[in-house]
């Protein structure tokens, strides 16, 4: 049996981390309520900018733009993994990678050479460690993300797409469902998918369906040009916003679960203490009855 | 008195939804120039410049720096996409001057690059005038 001593010191270390992951917990808490917040005020951007899309195609009749054109063999494509850049978040960043490995392997099987661009530095310390190469490494993109950080980003797919060097982008990240539920997912960025505004729109009243003869300025095309482009810039800020959710998510449960079994362990520490140390009086007081007896 | 006609207007950037207010009349930086927007207009989608938007709310006045983006008008509300805007406290005008010295040393060695150059120019010099038309 452990001395005393020696258990009322893990004792105290233990108390101590509990008092850390409770901290942290706190605060990954308080991080998640405003990074929610703020993944629920992008959606109106990108509410509207679907609704402005549809009204488009409504006008220009069949919508066809560069970036819409899907290839018919793929030959390179570019896969965008977001992670995060601290760690103590659970199983966020083994989601992911798991997912984007298994994404990234189909690929090559299928002849596909893929770059990876990593977003955070976990999952950039993940492929070093398996010897894979990165083709860029992002860590700039801060919390919040900003709109700014994220555009060049958007836009280097983009040209790299419409200059045929790659024939499709995927971006893989931690789809946030609910406060309880987050998934890992490879969502295609390019092409441009016609179907996915309509999926996004939401239902409109019928009384509302009617076509409103809009006046354009410049001409639908044009303005295509310019809106497909901000759909991307949008749609790929959105999942930087939606996978910082989840990164909060995770860490304030894997900080819960920590937080938890600390207390776990302080209990079983405290009881083992006790044992110990009346185990040990009782051999004091045998030992003094037993010289007592041997006097007498 | 006569009920002074009102229209709803948004102004929504990707990271939030920066104003909403029933408005007298709008004016916007529209590509080709300003222009104004009172209620009931017919519906319209434009595309935005670079400049000053200025909204008369019905108890205030509203001035944003905008930055490109989308304006649709439909149904007597008015949506304004942009993807920056700010207001006169935001933006720092020794910041905008050096922004402004930036897009000058950018390279420009074709037709792209020109364009970026000059779209870059106008947007320093935007927010400069702005800072400076708020102190």
């Amino acid at each position: 049996m452990a001395k005393p001593r020696a258990i009322v010191k893990r004792r105290k270390t233990v108390r101590n981390i509990r008092k850390i992951t409770r901290t942290m917990q706190l605060i990954a808490t308080a991080r998640f309520q405003a990074a929610f917040n703020r993944a629920m005020a992008t959606k109106p951007y990108t509410r509207e900018l679907a609704a402005l899309v549809r009204a488009l195609a409504q006008a220009a009749g069949d919508v066809q733009h560069p970036l819409m054109r899907t290839p018919e063999t793929v030959r390179r494509c570019d896969l965008l993994i977001i992670t995060s850049n601290r760690g103590l978040c659970g199983g966020y960043n083994t989601g992911i990678l798991r997912c984007a490995l298994a994404e990234l392997e189909k690929l090559e099987r299928e002849q596909v050479a893929v770059d990876v661009r990593m977003a955070g530095k976990k999952g950039a310390g993940y492929f070093r460690f398996l010897r894979r190469p990165l083709a860029e490494s992002i860590t700039h993109v801060g919390d919040p993300p900003r709109f700014e950080q994220v555009e060049p980003i958007a836009n280097a797919l983009m040209e790299r797409f419409q200059k045929d060097e790659t024939q499709a982008a995927y971006v893989a990240y931690m789809q946030f469902i609910s406060a309880g539920q987050q998934r890992p997912v490879v969502m295609p960025l390019l092409p441009l998918a016609q179907e996915a505004e309509t999926a996004e729109a939401p239902a409109e009243p019928a009384a509302t369906r009617v076509t409103l003869q809009y006046e354009f300025s410049p001409e639908p095309r044009e303005l295509l040009d310019e809106l497909l482009p901000a759909t991307v810039r949008t749609r790929l800020f959105q999942c930087f916003t939606d996978a910082l959710v989840s990164e909060h998510t995770a860490r304030m449960v894997a900080m819960k679960a920590a937080t938890d079994a600390a207390g776990d362990m302080i209990r079983s520490l405290t009881q083992q203490y006790n044992r110990a140390r009346q185990t040990q009086i009782t051999m004091e007081l045998l030992d003094i009855v037993g010289g007592a007896n041997a006097l007498a | 008195m006569p009920k002074i006609e009102t229209f709803e207007c948004n102004v929504i950037t990707p990271e939030r939804t920066v104003l909403q207010c029933q408005a007298r009349f709008v004016a916007f930086p529209a590509h080709d120039g300003e222009m104004g927007i009172l209620p009931n207009r017919a519906p319209l989608v434009c595309r935005l410049g670079v400049g000053l938007l200025r909204i008369d709310a019905e108890t205030e006045k509203h001035v944003l720096l905008i930055e490109g983006g989308f304006a649709q008008m439909a149904r007597n509300r008015l949506t304004i996409l942009a993807e920056q805007a700010s207001r006169a406290g935001d933006i720092d005008a020794g910041e905008a001057a050096r922004a402004l010295a930036d897009a000058r040393q950018m390279q420009a060695t074709d037709d792209a690059s020109t364009q970026l150059k000059a779209r870059a120019i106008q947007r320093a010099r935007a927010r400069q005038r702005f800072a400076a038309h708020a102190t």
